[in-house]
């Protein structure tokens, strides 16, 4: 029963992720179901590396800043044509993956975690301060896009619709990804690396790939963010920030494509509704943190499906009783 | 000769581990390392493997000198590794953990998984359980089994029936007998009775030196021999 609800929802996945978008918004209002949609682009992104390949990184920000800076100084500087810049924000986030890749990679645990935010922070410095003239500083810039075929994306509802024919390519990506004998391998590593070393596997090659998959999603996702929002600030490459997608992921549960975007749904309906009946809402944040981390490790996502198991199990283990006394 | 094992001297740190020490197999040879704990039995197939790399003293397999090799291409040769304390990709479906050693192979799933089952063939009841659910002497056989896909020529394998069931143990052994011949394995061995029963030449480690080398499989049981390495 619930092997054949999986295979029915994965057949199905991207129609009903679609259609649970389409629902929610006139609930949320579009605005805020676009900014859910990216925010979980950047989920599905990160959960490559920490939910597949067990690297948990604090500075993931800077990836998703690369793209959204590379999009819009490519609209201010470059081209006024949304789809180069967005090629330009994905190319520009496989390239910092591709230079910091050899590095970061290598490491495992506290040190790729903290890595990663040393090489944020350096990213937050020359985008605020090093590169200021061009970037706005803190101030940040506006991005300007001309309009392309029907694609007006000064309109909202062009926006939304795009995003969510993007949320639903990167979530086929991935799940073509994870679903196949490289997202083995990516859980593999994550179990035990030299092991899949002595099956004959370069693993160096596979993080690698892993890390600038993740990197240049994550910057199409910050380049979304842009063509949302319409201007880029500090904000989005800042490393402080890493914390909501390290969130989101542990929220719905590390490792699934589902999960992510339970996660990323579930974080951004508390970051966007709590703060209106609870001031410090980010202590919320932290008791449910805890409660993740003490008590649901496998997240919401996790937990539905092995509730489902575990509802399932006792009814299989019935069957034979009953046709004995039958 | 196959594998051919020259003067190599390991160290972990400053300790010396393994000093000077020698050994060969040729090819479809069963040949034993037996020893007390601590003895570098280990150490020595982890340094075959390129887990480890000597300090002074050279690996040979086929001709080519493969110590300070990296592990991936040392198994790329054909030589593959079971390792001591029995771990599977416990998160991945019995099934995954064969695929992984079927791409590596360049051997196709269900001609990996029929291999498998050769060895093992009450496997086919959990290809897609997850492989943490399986027993002991469960993932033994997967191990094995899966180190067997592809046709590898040189299999090391440390320890395999350590902590498991008479009943499996014999199981164990009627996988590995079905593989003599057919693949040089070179095995790390505590339990005398499975030494006596597989091997064609056994070497008797004692800190970190080979002082022994019988080519009676019997003599392993004699007195003198069981005092002094065991």
């Amino acid at each position: 029963m619930l092997n054949s609800t999986l295979t029915l929802l994965r057949k199905f996945d991207v129609l009903i992720i679609a259609g649970l978008f389409l629902l929610l918004t006139p609930i949320i209002s579009m605005d805020r179901s676009i900014d859910f949609m990216i925010f979980c682009i950047f989920v599905l992104a990160y959960d490559l590396l920490y939910g597949y390949m067990g690297r948990l990184s604090f500075g993931h920000m800077l990836y998703l800043g690369v793209g959204a800076y590379a999009f819009t100084l490519s609209g201010a500087y470059l081209s006024g044509n949304p789809f180069l810049a967005l090629l330009i924000a994905v190319a520009s986030g496989a390239v910092v993956g591709l230079i910091l890749g050899p590095i970061i990679v290598r490491t495992t645990g506290a040190c790729f975690a903290l890595i990663n935010l040393a090489f944020n922070q350096v990213g937050l410095f020359l985008a605020m301060v090093a590169f200021a003239p061009w970037t706005g500083g803190e101030d940040g810039m506006s991005a300007v896009f001309n309009k392309v075929w029907i694609f007006d994306f000064s309109k909202h509802t062009v926006v939304f619709y795009f995003s969510l024919v993007c949320l639903i390519l990167v979530v086929w990506l991935v799940r073509r990804l994870t679903g196949s004998l490289f997202g083995i391998l990516l859980r593999g590593i994550k179990e035990n690396e030299t092991r899949v070393q002595f099956l004959g596997y370069n693993t160096f090659a596979v993080k690698m790939v892993a890390f600038i998959v993740s990197t240049s999603l994550s910057a199409f996702a910050g380049a979304l963010f842009i063509l949302n929002y319409s201007y880029v600030t500090t904000s989005f490459i800042d490393p402080l920030r890493s914390v909501e997608v390290i969130f989101a992921s542990l929220i719905g549960g590390a490792g699934s494509v589902y999960g992510a975007l339970v996660g990323g749904v579930c974080y951004k309906l508390i970051s966007n509704y709590l703060p209106n009946y609870i001031q410090r809402w980010e202590m919320f944040l932290g008791a449910v943190m805890l409660l993740l981390v003490f008590k649901f490790r496998a997240g919401v996502w996790g937990y539905v499906v092995s509730a489902l198991k575990r509802y399932e199990q006792p009814a299989e283990e019935s069957k034979p009783h009953s046709e004995v006394s039958r | 000769m196959l594998l051919a094992v020259d003067r190599i001297s390991v160290f972990y740190g400053s300790a010396r581990v393994l000093s000077e020490v020698s050994l060969h197999a040729a090819a479809g040879e069963v040949v034993f390392i037996v020893g007390r704990n601590g003895a570098g039995k280990t150490t020595m197939l982890k340094t075959i493997a390129g887990f480890l790399h000597p300090a002074a003293g050279t690996v040979t397999f086929d001709g080519k000198k493969i110590s300070g090799w990296l592990p991936e291409r040392v198994a790329r040769l054909g030589i593959r590794y079971v390792f001591q304390d029995k771990r599977v990709f416990t998160k991945l479906t019995v099934r995954e953990n064969i695929e992984l050693a079927a791409f590596a192979a360049g051997v196709k799933l269900h001609e990996a998984i029929e291999r498998v089952v050769q060895i093992y063939p009450k496997i086919e009841t959990f290809l897609d359980s997850k492989a943490g659910g399986l027993s002991g002497g469960q993932r033994q056989l997967l191990l094995i089994g899966r180190a067997m896909v592809g046709s590898p020529r040189l299999l090391l394998i440390d320890e395999p029936t350590e902590g498991l069931a008479a009943g499996t143990i014999e199981e164990v052994l009627r996988a590995l007998e079905l593989m003599r011949g057919e693949v040089t394995l070179v095995i790390v061995e505590q339990n005398l009775a499975v030494v006596s029963r597989l091997a064609d030449r056994i070497y008797c480690m004692k800190e970190g030196h080979i002082p022994a080398e019988l080519s009676q499989p019997a003599d392993i049981q004699n007195q003198a021999c069981l005092e002094t390495y065991l």
